[in-house]
């Protein structure tokens, strides 16, 4: 048995806006790419190879499918054009039909069916030709079946289409009400209704209520409520006192403290109302942002400016340093102490000498104004060991690790976004205002925000 | 923003018109026209017919407008929100906080069937 799938861009394309950097075959379904439920179908109805045509690009589907050995089975991809029907599909990929029976999903429908069911010998007996259709697709086989049989008056699956956020969302809460055990949704569920992802922080006061599925490296601030009805996506922040109830919060998006997202979608930085299907793009750090991670390009940038920044600072505080570091020194006012930090890339560490300066006295004040206790980080800095501006170095603690693959990333820095804005330098604000301006900062606004942060120093 | 006096209820009711986009550009300057409005009048409705967006330094500026009002004995009703303004106020539960009418008229009309506190 084979499955041919067949799906026009025209079909995808509404989602292309709603969910912008996710190509639509991919967009997350319960927390499960929706491509990955057609594989999984494919695979009961008996299926040992399966090839995906569309008329759109299907690159984003090819890196993630692969050739399907993820699944066991062999994945293959074609192309067709807009115009094209389905026996058009089917004739331009009659080597792949030739053999044996093929079952032809044409349109982007999601396919209503139970894992805990037998679908391989259906398909085997079941007479060629359309098997369910719907004014958006259909279900059909082709080749000769071994066994002669009637259609069954009702098939144990069905189709539903999708071509409005409306029904995308209709979808997913019916899946998540009703038909969690249906299909392999991703996490892990030591009970009924609520699958919980890897790295999943969730603090004492937080409460989740099921039906619930929640990604990976999920991080629920101090009393969150995650109400019933609810799907978190990974690389999610669910910030303090916020309420997530009836919504979909899809991957790599921050919702803002205080906030109640009650039957919406949140996805990046667009809030989607699906029943009548208003859109907000938010670009508010006090609401909800999208967090991506930087480009190469952009990295070796902000690395260039930050080294010149450092440069420039060095130069500007070399004569005043070498002039009170002794002074203080012999008066005793300048503490050093030498720690270890957890470095930008993970697994590692680098080794830093923090400086204190008593602040009694006019001399260890203008120091500490001119920000001197800072000075011998800038060659870290030049060495490429810390950023100019970022995050505050998090001492190395076994105790306390580190999260691998920090959706806000981590970049330890002379100067930290929080001191820039005059955030507590300690507890979960300042992860969120650093976590900020990780995921916003550009080169430029890095430079103004050291300012910032020297400024604020300095008063 | 514009403002105007509405004398059609027993009290002068201030009635400031919104316009496209209340945010941290100009937040600061509606709540120092506020304070100024707030010398002809206590009661106000933030007709929101013609604004496109607002982001949270936005929605501060009007909850402090709500504040102020109410530290005056008065209220301020907000009218006319589109539906994207509307689920900013919806999400930050400042929903709660205001009286929403559909229209400023209906916002009026609820002062003058309603004496004031």
């Amino acid at each position: 048995m084979k499955t041919l799938l067949v799906i026009k861009k025209q079909e995808y394309e509404w989602l292309i806006d709603l969910f912008p950097g996710v190509h639509p075959l991919l967009v997350p379904i319960c927390n499960k790419p929706f491509i990955e439920f057609l594989v999984d179908f494919a695979i009961l109805a008996g299926s040992d190879a399966l090839r995906i045509v569309s008329d759109g690009v299907l690159g984003d589907v090819e890196h993630y499918c692969e050739n399907g050995s993820r699944w066991g089975v062999e994945i293959s991809y074609g192309s067709m054009r807009p115009g094209d029907d389905i026996s058009t599909v089917i004739d331009k990929n009659r080597r792949f039909c030739l053999d044996g029976r093929v079952i032809i999903i044409s349109g982007f429908l999601f396919i209503r069916y139970n894992k805990k069911r037998e679908y391989a010998s259906l398909f085997a007996s079941l007479p060629t030709g359309e098997l369910l259709g719907c004014p958006h697709g259909s279900i059909s086989l082709a080749g000769t079946s071994t066994t002669k049989t009637e259609a069954p008056g009702t098939l144990p699956f069905s189709l539903a289409a999708l071509d409005s956020i409306g029904k995308y969302y209709e979808l997913s809460m019916e899946i998540l009400r009703t038909g969690l055990t249906h299909y392999v949704i991703p996490g892990y569920s030591s009970e009924e209704d609520c699958y919980i992802g890897r790295n999943v922080i969730i603090p004492k006061s937080a409460e989740i209520i099921k039906p619930v599925i929640i990604g990976n490296n999920v991080q629920i601030m101090t009393n969150a409520i995650i109400d019933r009805n609810s799907v978190i996506g990974s690389n999610v922040i669910i910030d303090r006192e916020s309420v997530i109830s009836g919504s979909i919060v899809i991957g790599n998006t921050y919702i803002g403290e205080h906030l109640e997202v009650k039957n919406k979608i949140a996805a990046g930085n667009l809030l989607i109302d699906p029943e009548s299907g208003t859109v907000i793009v938010m670009e508010d750090p006090h609401l909800l942002t999208t967090m991506t991670k930087s480009k190469v390009a952009g990295a070796l940038l902000r690395r260039l400016v930050h080294t010149l920044g450092a440069t420039f600072l060095i130069l500007l505080q070399l004569f005043p340093w070498l002039l009170l570091r002794p002074i203080l020194g012999m008066q005793g006012k300048w503490k050093r102490k030498k720690e270890q930090y957890y470095a930008e890339r993970q697994g590692k560490y680098v080794t830093l000498t923090s400086t204190t300066i008593e602040c009694t006295g006019a001399l260890s004040a203008f120091a500490k104004a001119l920000s001197l206790d800072r000075f011998t980080l800038l060659f870290k800095v030049l060495s490429g060991k810390l950023a100019l501006i970022g995050n505050q170095p998090r001492p190395l603690n076994p105790a306390i690790p580190l999260l691998p693959n920090s959706p806000a990333g981590y970049r330890p820095a002379v100067f930290s976004y929080a001191e820039a804005e005059e955030w507590p330098e300690i507890g979960i604000d300042t992860e969120i205002v650093e976590h900020y301006y990780a995921v916003h900062s550009d080169p430029l606004k890095d430079i103004a925000m050291t300012q910032k942060a020297l400024f604020h120093r300095t008063h | 923003m514009i403002f105007h006096l509405d004398t059609s209820t027993t009290q002068p009711l201030g009635v400031v018109l919104l316009k496209k986009r209340v945010d941290a550009s100009n937040s600061n300057e509606l709540q120092k026209a506020f304070a100024q409005w707030l010398l002809q009048a206590s009661n106000f409705v933030f007709d929101c017919t013609e604004l496109d967006f607002i982001d949270s330094s936005g929605l501060g500026a009007i909850v402090s407008c709500l504040r102020k009002a109410l530290e005056h004995h008065g209220d301020v009703k907000l009218a006319a929100l589109s539906p994207k303004v509307a689920m900013v106020f919806e999400l930050t539960k400042a929903k709660q906080l205001f009286s929403v009418f559909s229209s400023s008229s209906e916002a009026i009309q609820s002062f003058r069937t309603v004496s004031p506190k």
